[in-house]
């Protein structure tokens, strides 16, 4: 992961606020299949994913400094924006204000398309790879939205052993991802 | 949830999902407010995250969504624009009703009027645009139709009883029944066309069958009487798809047909492999 491709995002980013309609489209056609196939996981619902998608980028164009530079990647940020609006949606909530208050860390980079496909390979088998009940936890809280105690209810797991098994599930996931 | 100093890695990754009760949000965001370690951390865990996002399966976007987003992203669409017109100019409009235009403001209606140009060509374009897609759209609907008038028109000759089946063979051989079958594993498609076949009975039938790849039971393929000068057909009966044959065969059954066939087996032929 190298830092030019944040510069590049910051450089976009920065067009986009001069109303630089290329820019926009460059970020658009850069990470709308991205930002999609997240809404869409979450959804199940073509409809409401691309609704969900529009509103995002429509968000970036209307106000760009909700990505700060120096919040990590434009790739990384809009793929956590797009599972947190998704599970927004789905939840019929308000946005929460936790989707402005995105925070990556400068490292994580997902610009480029060809960096993209190669760390979702390494991250599906990763996750492949991790115990079943760990796999659950993750995915019922990240792509279902289930808070701890739904997801405690739902599977008859401790709360405790719920929350040990998310973090193990991201614990394990950084170090696969670093090996 | 924290210890003496700072909250729980458990507790940020849930917090980073939102998967907190809002009192533990709460108190979570009240801490981090106030901790650079607790926030780097949960950085490092949202950028977890976003790795846990990236395990969603590609798919393509819906047609037309870049041009949907585009269009709303467009000066024409966007009421912002018109809400950035400052609102102090509005006096200034007022005045130059009350005084002469000013040079400036002759300008005004050339302006517009040039503004209207430039959209006019510029809708001028989106309907040329339009008109080749509807272009394109009528083509493909022209080719489709003759391609399924011809289709017809095949399933018309195979099955039209006034047809002249003639199956040639080498000369002097007396007449056999015969029997053709064209199928389709994938789709689950079969036509057959009988010649020479003797008549049979009322209480008789012909049963064609489709003899399994996998050495499971034998499909029935339909029943059939052929007509009086010994042809017969079966066209597209319902069967399963995807099941590849090894063979077919026909028999002669009792009239209602039946689910397993009774031998002697009347025709036979051993499938090539498909060209699937």
């Amino acid at each position: 992961m190298n830092a030019a491709a944040p510069n590049a995002d910051g450089l976009l980013i920065g067009r986009v606020r001069a109303k630089d309609h290329r820019a926009m489209a460059e970020i658009f056609d850069q990470y709308a299949t991205m930002v999609y196939a997240v809404a869409l996981r979450v959804l199940k619902d073509p409809a409401q994913a691309e609704d969900v998608m529009q509103e995002i980028f429509l968000q970036v164009w209307n106000n760009p400094d909700r990505f700060a530079q120096g919040r990590g990647s434009l790739g990384a940020w809009l793929a956590v924006v797009a599972r947190n609006r998704s599970i927004d949606f789905l939840r019929q909530r308000r946005p929460t204000e936790s989707c402005d208050e995105v925070v990556l860390p400068a490292a994580t980079n997902l610009a480029s398309e060809v960096e993209r496909n190669s760390m979702m390979a390494k991250v599906r088998g990763v996750l492949k790879n991790l115990p079943q009940e760990q796999q659950k936890s993750l995915e019922l809280a990240f792509f279902e939205g289930l808070t701890h105690s739904e997801i405690a209810a739902r599977t008859g797991d401790p709360l405790g052993t719920v929350k040990t098994r998310i973090r193990s599930a991201l614990a394990s996931l950084r170090k696969g991802i670093e090996a | 949830m924290t210890d003496a100093r700072h909250i729980s890695q458990e507790d940020l990754a849930l917090h980073a999902m939102q998967a907190l009760s809002p009192e533990e949000s709460a108190a979570v965001r009240s801490h981090l407010a106030q901790c650079a370690q607790c926030r780097d951390d949960l950085a490092s865990l949202t950028g977890d995250l976003a790795l846990v996002a990236l395990s969603a399966d590609q798919q393509p976007l819906p047609i037309g969504a870049r041009d949907r987003f585009m269009a709303k992203i467009s000066p024409a669409a966007s009421p912002a624009l018109a809400a950035q017109t400052p609102k102090s100019q509005a006096p200034q409009v007022i005045s130059i009703v009350a005084k002469r235009p000013s040079p400036a403001a002759l300008w005004i209606p050339w302006l517009a009027a040039a503004a209207l140009l430039v959209l006019s060509v510029s809708l001028g374009l989106e309907i040329h645009e339009l008109k080749a897609a509807l272009q394109a759209q009528t083509e493909a609907s022209a080719r489709q139709a003759a391609a399924s008038a011809r289709a017809q028109q095949v399933l018309d000759v195979l099955s039209a009883p006034a047809a002249q089946h003639v199956l040639l063979t080498a000369a002097k051989t007396p007449p056999q029944p015969t029997g053709r079958a064209i199928y389709l594993a994938s789709r689950g498609s079969l036509i057959f066309q009988g010649n020479n076949l003797a008549q049979l009975s009322q209480d008789k039938i012909y049963e064609l069958w489709v003899i399994p790849a996998d050495g499971t039971a034998p499909i029935p393929a339909g029943l059939f009487r052929p007509d009086t000068t010994g042809n017969a057909s079966v066209l597209l009966p319902p069967l399963p798809t995807g099941v590849p044959a090894k063979a077919f065969g026909v028999t002669i059954e009792k009239a209602g047909g039946s689910t397993t066939p009774t031998a002697p087996i009347l025709l036979a032929g051993a499938a090539p492999t498909s060209g699937e």
